[in-house]
């Protein structure tokens, strides 16, 4: 007996950011705590101007920086969005569509945020 | 024979809480914090835009002891997930045959696990090397 | 030849006669064991000895027919591959497996899983048929490990009682039949993944894992459905953007 055709599920766009953030994460995760958390803050190796007003705007409006800002934020969001979808699944908490709306609708609106800030800090 | 009167057992609620999913959820958990740490880097992203001003009290904030709280925690939660992916990395992918036999899952995981290590190592150089 | 049973285990089973009981309840049986007695034949002595009634299902002894799964302190277990000396100084807990009906005591409703085994096509589908006059299909061996431990599965529904998922939607497909629909997928000799691929791809196809890793542990037979099922992930996920690309079959 053949199984019923089945309604092919949206997941695989949701699992495929959730894969690329999870991997992104799992490379450099890591070393950008490391670096953004405490060397460059407490100038461990770091000079103290490299946080300066004028450094961090030149990293932002090179597109190579704005590429990888966007990147790591948005990504970052897609992983942790699927994770939290699922897990409160589990744990039965609000509905599937507030689950839905409080994870990939956050993910999403994050995605669109981080575009719009890094478009009006200019090139 | 009988009437069949099949049982029905209810699932815990709090099945993922009890061992032995407690580690699944965890992981998973550790997931989450993820976003925290890319929320920290929205909030300066933001600081940039509204000027030097705000800039210096997200910098200043970034050097108080509640960011380093913060980023120690999310630092141990982060090298959770490092080691956890590559643990999956080997039951997502393909089974890899070489030379007529599977590559053992433990090495694909050492084998993502070392080039993570690897990538996070050259960032951190690149940062303490280059001249800013 | 016979060693001695001077040791004794307390097992408590849970009991369920659909006929005058509302709800399973415990009870406990004093077992005299020997070195080499497993659960299973504990639970035979019991039936032997004790209480005629007490049901449960068997066949092979051996950890090969896949008849005499059950939850043994909570955790999905073959009763014959379970030794009674590992679990001295007891008291152990005897149930039927997690996330099915209970028909009787420690007889499980087998029904729904064997309705999602024959879900997903489980026989070979050739490339191309041919007569037996022209020989057999021929594979090497790294074609056999590409899909051998898929096919090691006897169908003993631990990897069922051990996932969270089945237990909360039953109408997930689960562990054992994704990996049998592996065990064809991923032979040299099929050409059948597109039948198979409805199993698959909905919310209760392999989108229902959630890579809990329960499956692949308790596993008797080191068939890592974990691993059907996540591979799968990904086959369904490039399926997903690559299908118009892909022609149609002509029908």
């Amino acid at each position: 007996m053949p199984h019923a055709p089945e309604k092919r599920s949206n997941a695989p766009i949701f699992w495929l950011l959730f894969g690329a953030g999870g991997t992104l994460s799992a490379l450099f995760g890591v070393g950008l705590i490391l670096v953004t958390g405490f060397l460059a803050p407490q100038g461990i190796g770091v000079a103290p101007e490299a946080l300066s007003y004028e450094n961090a705007l030149a990293f932002t409006q090179n597109w190579l920086g704005k590429a990888v800002i966007w990147a790591v934020i948005s990504l970052f969001f897609w992983h942790a969005a699927e994770r939290l979808y699922l897990t409160l699944k589990d744990m039965h908490v609000f509905s599937d569509t507030g689950r839905r709306l409080l994870t990939y609708g956050v993910a999403a609106l994050v995605t669109a945020v981080t575009a719009g800030l890094l478009l009006a800090i200019g090139f | 024979m009988s009437d069949r009167r099949p049982y029905v057992r209810p699932m815990p609620r709090d099945w993922w809480a009890r061992r032995p999913f407690r580690h699944y959820t965890i992981r998973e958990l550790s997931g989450v914090t993820i976003a925290i740490y890319a929320a920290v880097l929205l909030s300066g992203l933001v600081a940039l835009l509204q000027g030097p001003a705000a800039w210096e009290i997200w910098r200043g904030w970034l050097a108080s002891p509640a960011s380093l709280v913060l980023h120690a925690v999310l630092l141990v939660a982060m090298i959770w997930h490092l080691r956890t992916w590559f643990q999956i990395l080997p039951k997502t992918m393909p089974k890899l045959v070489v030379g007529g036999s599977p590559v053992p899952q433990r090495l694909i995981t050492l084998i993502g696990t070392s080039v993570a290590i690897v990538c996070s190592t050259a960032l951190v150089a690149f940062v303490l090397w280059r001249p800013f | 030849m016979t060693e001695r049973a001077d040791k004794t285990i307390e097992l408590s089973v849970l009991r369920y006669n659909p006929e005058t009981d509302e709800k399973p309840h415990h009870q406990s049986f004093t077992v005299p064991y020997t070195r080499d007695m497993s659960v299973l034949q504990g639970l035979q002595w019991i039936k032997d000895t004790v209480d005629g009634s007490l049901t449960f299902r068997w066949s092979c002894r051996m950890a090969i027919c896949g008849s005499c799964g059950m939850m043994i302190n909570g955790e999905p277990k073959l009763a014959c591959h379970t030794l009674l000396r590992d679990l001295a100084p007891g008291p152990v807990t005897v149930e039927p497996l997690a996330h099915f009906p209970i028909e009787r005591d420690l007889v499980v409703t087998v029904d729904d899983f064997v309705k999602k085994i024959e879900s997903v096509t489980p026989w070979l589908i050739p490339k191309h048929p041919k007569p037996v006059s022209e020989g057999p299909y021929n594979q090497t061996p790294a074609q056999l490990e590409a899909y051998e431990n898929f096919s090691a599965c006897i169908n003993c529904m631990l990897c069922y009682a051990a996932c969270p998922q089945y237990g909360e939607n039953p109408k997930f497909v689960g562990p054992a039949a994704m990996a049998i629909l592996q065990r064809y997928n991923g032979d040299s000799r099929d050409d059948g993944s597109a039948l198979r691929i409805d199993a698959v791809h909905g919310e209760d196809g392999v989108w229902g894992c959630t890579a809990v890793g329960a499956c692949s542990d308790v596993c008797p037979k080191a068939v890592d459905p974990m691993h059907a099922v996540n591979q799968n992930k990904m086959n369904t996920a490039l399926d997903y953007f690559l299908r118009f690309l892909k022609k149609r079959d002509a029908k």
